[in-house]
């Protein structure tokens, strides 16, 4: 064989093979907040999951039961009970499911549209990148909660419009990060390489340029859901979110707040029900971004 | 393909490239005019921003061509539709400069060099495929273990292996290598270079290969192209070029090279003057301004490329 | 060889010196036990591949280590007879630009973007002096003068200038403040051909003029050959071999150094095939027990794998870290034959 013998082995081809993103997961999983983060988001995804098993939507978490509203914390009660005696622990562990689905489905609508959108604008450039981005400047310079407000205004406050005023609000931000991601990486020479062998550009964009996008568009993602959560409840509040009996984070503050000086209990556990839940994304989403940055390989 | 011996591979006529910047036209290749036969290697040496690489990329059309037309085989590639060109890449291939950015960091070995087979359908079974993959591995003297491998766990020299194999992998005729080797260590650049060397000899490749290093342009090619901003200067066998430069610049270039022995002989001509700008450049020749031997003529009108001795190419008034 | 005379006419003397980086991934052995000495007023090339260490060793003399992973575990790095190891932070800040300086690979990380050139030659300048502003700049023109940039241009901005004229700026800031030793990693690397042997010729007179010593930090041997009075080849961390120029390129010992000779095109002979070192340095988070080169090595025996190498002294002053040379020098008598 005339050709070069291969090169001896070296100790790390013993190891096994792993790619990019599992070496991050693995980074990921050294960190601290990142993991408790991690852990109280996945406990709350039971919760929304199994919320059924746990109280009975008719008969706990909607049916009013005048004689025993308004106790404090106790043994039966932990979390007390609301004006309509309704127990306030089932009412948070159902909003969970509320806030957690509208969020998830939002942002992970918004990440593909957007994500769609800023793929063709960075990778295109030009003309069509000039339009896009216009539009999606358009977009950013309405405040996302302004805008999910008016979308809810003018149509109507249903689960769907929700979801479909967070998802509007939230495409930029999707469009803008993955158009930048887009725009470094079809530079590198890797992606001449692949037309150098003939794919059309539809293959390079799904196969080469979006898989080296992801790491910003993760992150996003889960520092968006927060967003998204926070915007639900704060929509609630206004009265504009989920409507009264469904149980909500910011619709129970809403309905409480006149109670808050003779049972600030009321407001206190959906209160840290929203902040546990979106510092948990925030925790994982910084974890992340630490796990992803191509700087600490 | 019907390629009879006497008839030239790769036929480079008048091509050019320019590029529109806010600062006028940038001319990255005027008016380059070579030709090259089946099985041969032309290298083609300048420094950077002299327009080698842009050069060896509108030949493949990963640039569009401004003006000029390239002939592979006889047929005009520039005139391809996107489909054909698509399949003319079967027989163009390139190996690029820096292992690292050259490689989908997300897809592994195996992924990587299937790539090209499955885009073209060449082999339909997943089972032939994996056979062809490792064929190809072996071929470029990497172990059969290493298939599952990402790229960032690999040195230089094999993430360069495995641009050779990808390239390899539609069984191309010609291959353009920009820079294949300076990026990579001295002990590891021979390996490599060896390896090309015995896959043009197995498998009878055309190269045209990119460089910015003197000595190993003139141990790898047959015959050597000297760019300056864009033009052609000087166009010679490489031991001709290298026993008889003739274009002021070539001189410069040779003379520059540091070579590892004790006690060199050769005087260094160190050059002087500012580079003129590709940018919208007069009619002049584009050397004129650092060249010592410059006359008014050389500052008024552009020297057209003669053949000073058969096979022998220059572009220079004085020579 | 560490006898306290030598000190005095020693411009740099780093002992035994040993370099770890902790990651994640385990420790990293850069620097396995390196000496390493130059004299006054002359130029020692130290050559090697990518990842053998030649930076960090640069890195470790001005003490500039990327914290927290780099450590500098035992050894002793004097300058001029000064152990830098035990000066505290705030000395350090005093001798770096002004005893000894460094030239990095890529000028234009070296400079700042949004300042004219003048005001950071002047910015050194000032930092070491004390000088009112004006004569600081006035004294950064005149440096910008010494390395052949017209004093004019120092109110000009790093985009303003190619490649070649901001090598030299860095090269004037080194300068600046006339410091003993100039480092300078792979200083034309990023340079083009022509440009390259300018700037080589440069420093060289500028060494002579200041009397300086310097550490050239490079890959190319040619650069070597050029500049250098004395060479030391590094390989795993460890200098494999060192001696003079003529030493080196005429009396080869290591068959690591033989390797790299052999591994370049030769200018003279197109057609002579390369011979390339097969395989890879080894991982620097997972050394060998025995000699570093040894797996890549067709001379390697069983003592190669299991013991480190002695040196093996030709001269009084050339060696190398090999225990196939003794064997092979004492059968050719003198000067070591690889066949």
């Amino acid at each position: 064989m005339a050709v070069q013998a291969a090169a001896k082995p070296a100790s790390r081809d013993a190891r096994r093979h792993n790619s990019q993103m599992y070496d991050a997961m693995r980074r990921l999983a050294q960190n601290k907040t990142a993991v408790l983060g991690f852990i109280i988001i996945l406990i709350m995804i039971l919760l929304a999951v199994f919320a059924d098993v746990l109280f009975n939507y008719e008969q706990t978490v909607i049916k009013q039961n005048y004689a025993e509203m308004c106790q404090g914390p106790s043994l039966a009660y932990p979390f007390g009970t609301d004006e309509l005696g309704r127990d306030i622990l089932a009412r948070v562990i159902h909003g969970t499911r509320v806030s957690l689905s509208i969020g998830f489905a939002a942002t992970i609508m918004a990440s593909f549209l957007g994500g769609a959108i800023g793929a063709v604008s960075g990778f295109y450039g030009r003309r069509v990148d000039m339009i896009i981005s216009r539009v999606m400047d358009m977009l950013m310079a309405i405040p996302g909660t302004l805008l999910a407000i008016a979308i809810v205004a003018a149509l109507e406050t249903s689960m769907r419009n929700l979801i479909l005023a967070l998802t509007i609000s939230s495409i930029p931000k999707f469009a803008r990060i993955t158009r930048g991601a887009v725009m470094t990486v079809k530079d590198c020479e890797h992606i001449e390489a692949a037309r150098a062998i003939g794919a059309r550009n539809g293959t390079i964009i799904i196969h080469h340029v979006l898989p080296n996008c992801l790491a910003p568009i993760l992150v996003e993602l889960t520092i968006s859901v927060s967003f998204a959560i926070l915007t639900i409840s704060g929509l609630s509040f206004l009265g504009l979110g989920v409507q009264a009996p469904r149980p909500e984070w910011g619709a129970m503050l809403a309905s409480s707040r006149t109670y808050i000086r003779d049972y600030s209990y009321m407001t206190f556990f959906p209160g840290l029900a929203i902040m546990l839940t979106i510092l948990a994304f925030n925790l994982l989403g910084d974890g992340l971004r630490d796990a992803l940055d191509p700087r600490l390989k | 393909m019907g390629v009879t011996s006497t008839a030239p591979l790769l036929q480079v006529n008048h091509l050019k490239k320019y590029f529109k910047t806010p600062r006028g036209t940038l001319h990255a290749v005027d008016d380059v005019t070579f030709t090259l036969e089946a099985g041969r290697t032309l290298g083609v040496v300048g420094e950077s921003g002299c327009g080698k690489s842009t050069m060896g990329r509108a030949i493949l059309r990963l640039l569009e061509p401004t003006g000029g037309e390239v002939r592979f085989a006889g047929e005009d590639v520039s005139k391809l539709s996107p489909a054909q060109m698509r399949a003319m890449r079967t027989k163009m291939q390139m190996i690029f400069q820096d292992p690292f950015s050259s490689l989908d960091p997300r897809k592994s070995v195996g992924q990587t060099i299937a790539e090209p087979i499955r885009l073209h359908r060449l082999i339909r079974g997943k089972q032939e495929r994996q056979a062809r993959v490792l064929e190809l591995m072996e071929t470029v003297g990497l172990s059969e273990r290493l298939v599952n491998a990402y790229p960032h766990e690999l040195d230089g020299g094999r993430r360069q292996r495995i641009g050779i194999a990808r390239a390899l992998a539609v069984n191309p005729k010609f291959i353009v290598c920009d820079e294949p080797v300076s990026a990579l260590d001295v002990s590891i650049q021979a390996q490599i270079l060896n390896l090309m060397k015995d896959l043009q000899e197995k498998i009878g490749l055309t190269y045209l290969f990119i460089t910015h290093d003197l000595s190993v342009v003139n141990h790898f090619s047959d015959d050597i192209m000297v760019m300056y901003l864009g033009r052609l200067v000087e166009k010679a066998p490489s031991e001709d070029l290298f026993s008889h430069p003739t274009h002021p610049y070539t001189k410069a270039l040779l003379s520059a090279i540091p070579i590892p022995k004790l006690h060199r002989e050769t005087k260094r001509i160190l050059l002087k003057g500012e580079i003129t700008s590709p940018i919208d450049p007069p009619n002049a020749c584009r050397f004129a301004n650092r060249c010592p031997h410059a006359t008014d003529q050389c500052r008024q009108q552009e020297p057209p490329l003669r053949e000073r001795a058969p096979g022998h190419f220059v572009a220079c008034f004085n020579q | 060889m560490s006898d306290q005379k030598r000190h005095g006419s020693l411009a740099l003397d780093i002992q035994g010196l040993v370099v770890e980086f902790h990651t994640l991934d385990g420790v990293v052995h850069a620097v396995n036990g390196l000496d390493l000495s130059i004299e006054q007023g002359t130029t020692l090339g130290l050559v090697g591949e990518t990842g053998a260490g030649k930076t960090t060793t640069a890195l470790s003399v001005l003490r500039l280590l990327a914290q927290p992973a780099g450590r500098i575990r035992a050894g002793s790095i004097r300058l001029d007879g000064e152990d830098l190891l035990a000066k505290s932070e705030q000395e350090m800040g005093k001798i770096r630009g002004k005893q000894v300086s460094m030239i990095f690979q890529d000028p234009m990380t070296s400079l700042n973007p949004v300042m004219t050139v003048e005001r950071q030659i002047a910015e050194v300048i000032a930092h070491h002096t004390r000088l009112p502003e004006r004569q600081a700049v006035e004294q950064a023109r005149q440096m910008l003068e010494t390395v052949g940039i017209p004093g004019e241009r120092g109110s000009e901005y790093p985009h303003q200038f190619s490649g070649g004229m901001k090598q030299r700026v860095v090269i004037a800031m080194a300068l600046a403040c006339s410091p003993q030793l100039l480092i300078a990693d792979e200083p034309t690397t990023a340079l083009d051909v022509t440009i390259q042997a300018q700037v080589l010729e440069m420093m060289k007179q500028l060494r002579q003029t200041y009397q300086m010593s310097m550490l050239m930090i490079t890959h190319d041997l040619g650069i070597v050959a050029e500049t250098c009075d004395r060479v030391a080849v590094i390989y795993a961390g460890r200098i494999v071999e060192y001696g003079t120029l003529e030493d080196i390129f005429e009396h080869t010992l290591h068959p690591y150094t033989r390797g790299l000779f052999d591994s370049l095109p030769n200018l003279e002979d197109r057609t002579a095939r390369l011979k390339p070192i097969p395989g890879l340095m080894p991982d620097p988070a997972n050394l060998p027990e025995g000699c570093a080169f040894c797996t890549r090595c067709a001379y390697a025996t069983d003592q190669c794998a299991q013991h480190r190498p002695e040196r093996f002294y030709r001269t009084q002053e050339h060696y190398a870290e090999c225990h196939r040379c003794r064997q092979i020098c004492f059968e050719k008598g003198g000067s070591a034959v690889w066949e």
